[in-house]
């Protein structure tokens, strides 16, 4: 390396600065109860820095023997050490502290603290029937109670807002056609249809992604005949996919079901979304396309 | 808390001990210099060098002249504290996993491991007497059958020697028959460290079985127990207040194995008679596998597999703090 080093010639201003190296020598000088040491040295990145330690002198009444070991002479491989603790064997490092638990009172305060907050609001209130009191508890939980009114009336605003969202579904390419009417530059990847590859190709996808619903939050328990049970009244079923762990066979808690009919699966979400089913709170969803994520 | 750190280690702390006023400090490492430090301002008095093997155990006579020190090169040696001179080499046939003085400084202890067709043992020998310095003609020594010695200290008045087991095993042994008084089984994994109270009528081991356990050390009535959720690998009293401190950690060859979960590696400080833990210190960067507080119980010490000794000097909200129960 360094035969290296000296063949390359190195550049004019580069060897004005080595020329300069020479770093102005160590200081030592005692004020009062302090010792200030100054160093220079140059850091990793080239530039030189000034390193200054203060120290503390302190005086300390102790017993004699202890007096006598610190006149000791250093011994091993400390023995070329200077009087004073050497900076490459003792650092001082970075102020810590303790962290003290299970201060008891401490602890009172802060369960105190939440449930002063909610006192006078309405903390609880029904899924199905919207009146102050627990999903579990309300009268009409019984499986799908609520939903068969759902199911005959078409005109349900739940409905009707379902099929608005679908109508604004897609709006990442209306976006897109507003920038480009906004004259922006989109590339090409932006651009709308850009993640289309062959029409061919998805079509038979797209057909199924249209119709296709996405439920989370299911329990571990759950099997495909009890979706099909579930998703059964709101219309035909072309398909049910259940994640299914590879080894334990238990639901992973998603599943994908697909309609035949687009307005059947907006009416699933509609009314299953929301829906308390073995103990835990259903959330159905429009399935994203695949390889949008 | 602003803790010293002393990097005088290439590799990881085996064991830090304080002599008996406090200002010196000193560590073992598996590399082969033990050192010695000034407790009060982390300057290092000096190395001794000539061992060639890990060093599992060091200690202080009571008037700090003479330091002994054992290692996994089958020996057990003796310094001079002042000049760091080596005053005598005892061979031994194992590799020596803890050591000690006796309270009069006149004898020593040391144990074995098993391996090799030896059992593991405990000796002990008279400093006084010439040819005992080179290891010949032992004053007593005691195998241990089956189970490995894991950590030795001396029991009061110097009358036994108390050794904590790979089993879990407490064992007493008469230090003039070499006999077994007593043996108690009170811990499930192999105990680290075996550490005294300052007046040695209690004293306190730690396992890795998770827990530290308080015995009295008269008659090794379990007397309290410290549960963590990790391996301990020592344990300290306080002298001045009702605490222990817990150092501990996965085991080292474990850490790139689990999942790194971080905090696993902090001092943990619990009350010696509820049993509760009150405070951590958090600055370790790999299990903790020496403790030890400063005699006058201000500071404390800890040593690591990340071959750091790190010198704490407690914070006016230690003194301050009360345990409400």
């Amino acid at each position: 390396m360094p035969s290296a080093d000296s063949e390359i010639k190195s550049s004019w201003a580069d060897q004005v600065e080595q020329d300069e190296d020479d770093l102005p020598p160590p200081s030592e000088c005692i004020e009062g109860d302090t010792k200030v040491v100054t160093e220079y040295k140059v850091n990793d990145e080239g530039k030189k820095v000034k390193v200054v330690r203060y120290y503390k002198i302190e005086h300390r009444k102790v017993s004699k023997t202890v007096a006598k070991r610190k006149t000791w002479k250093k011994f091993g491989e400390a023995r070329n050490d200077p009087p004073g603790p050497n900076p490459t064997n003792t650092v001082v490092s970075e102020e810590i502290f303790m962290q003290f638990l299970s201060n008891k009172e401490e602890e009172r305060q802060t369960d105190d603290d939440p449930l002063n907050k909610l006192k006078g609001q309405k903390i609880v209130k029904c899924r199905i029937c919207k009146d102050d009191h627990w999903t579990t508890q309300c009268p009409f939980k019984d499986k799908l109670g609520a939903l068969p009114d759902l199911l005959k009336d078409d005109t349900n605003p739940g409905f009707l807002a379902a099929t608005a969202t679908t109508a604004a579904a897609t709006p990442s390419t209306s976006q897109v056609e507003d920038k480009m009417k906004a004259g922006k530059y989109v590339p090409p990847s932006m651009r709308e249809g850009a993640n289309r590859r062959g029409e061919s190709m998805v079509s038979s996808r797209n057909r199924d992604d249209a119709a296709t619903i996405r439920v989370t939050n299911l329990s571990e328990d759950v099997r495909d005949s009890d979706l099909q049970d579930l998703f059964r009244p709101f219309g035909n079923i072309a398909r049910i996919y259940l994640a299914k762990d590879k080894v334990t066979g238990h639901s992973k808690g998603f599943a994908f079901i697909n309609f035949l009919r687009r307005e059947d699966a907006a009416r699933a979400i509609a009314g299953v979304n929301g829906f308390g089913y073995d103990n835990l709170i259903l959330n159905v969803e429009w399935a994203k396309p695949s390889g949008t994520s | 808390m602003k803790p010293l750190l002393l990097h005088g280690h290439e590799r990881a702390i085996t064991q830090i001990k304080y002599n008996r006023e406090g200002d010196l400090l000193f560590s073992c490492a598996k590399d082969h210099t033990p050192n010695v430090w000034f407790s009060l301002n982390g300057e290092r008095l000096g190395t001794f060098n000539g061992h060639n093997g890990a060093v599992w155990g060091i200690d202080v006579n009571w008037d700090s002249t003479r330091v002994i020190t054992g290692a996994a090169d089958n020996t057990c040696r003796i310094w001079d504290l002042e000049t760091g001179t080596e005053i005598t080499t005892i061979s031994t046939e194992n590799a020596v996993r803890s050591c000690g003085f006796s309270y009069s400084g006149k004898q020593i202890m040391y144990t074995t491991d098993k391996s090799m067709g030896f059992e593991s043992s405990v000796y002990v020998f008279d400093l006084e007497a010439g040819k005992q310095l080179l290891g010949e003609d032992s004053l007593m020594k005691a195998q241990s059958s089956g189970n490995k010695i894991t950590s030795a200290i001396w029991g009061p008045l110097d009358e036994y020697i108390i050794t904590g087991h790979e089993n879990g095993d407490l064992v007493k042994w008469d230090v003039l028959t070499g006999n077994q008084i007593q043996r108690v089984q009170e811990h499930k994994g192999t105990i680290n460290d075996l550490q005294h109270y300052k007046d040695q009528s209690m004293f306190i081991t730690a396992s890795k079985d998770k827990t530290a356990k308080l015995f009295d050390t008269a008659t090794f009535e379990h007397l309290k127990t410290y549960k963590t959720e990790r391996p301990v690998n020592s344990a300290a009293i306080s002298p001045i207040r009702d605490h222990v401190v817990l150092g501990g950690g996965q085991e080292a060859m474990d850490v790139t194995t689990t999942s790194a979960r971080a905090g696993k590696f902090d001092a943990r400080f619990f009350h010696l008679v509820f049993e509760d833990e009150f405070g951590r210190v958090k600055d370790h960067f790999g299990p903790i596998n020496s403790v030890a507080f400063h005699p006058d119980g201000k500071s404390y010490s800890s040593g690591g597999e990340d071959g750091y000794v790190r010198v704490h000097v407690f914070d006016p909200p230690y003194f301050d703090f009360l345990f409400e129960c």
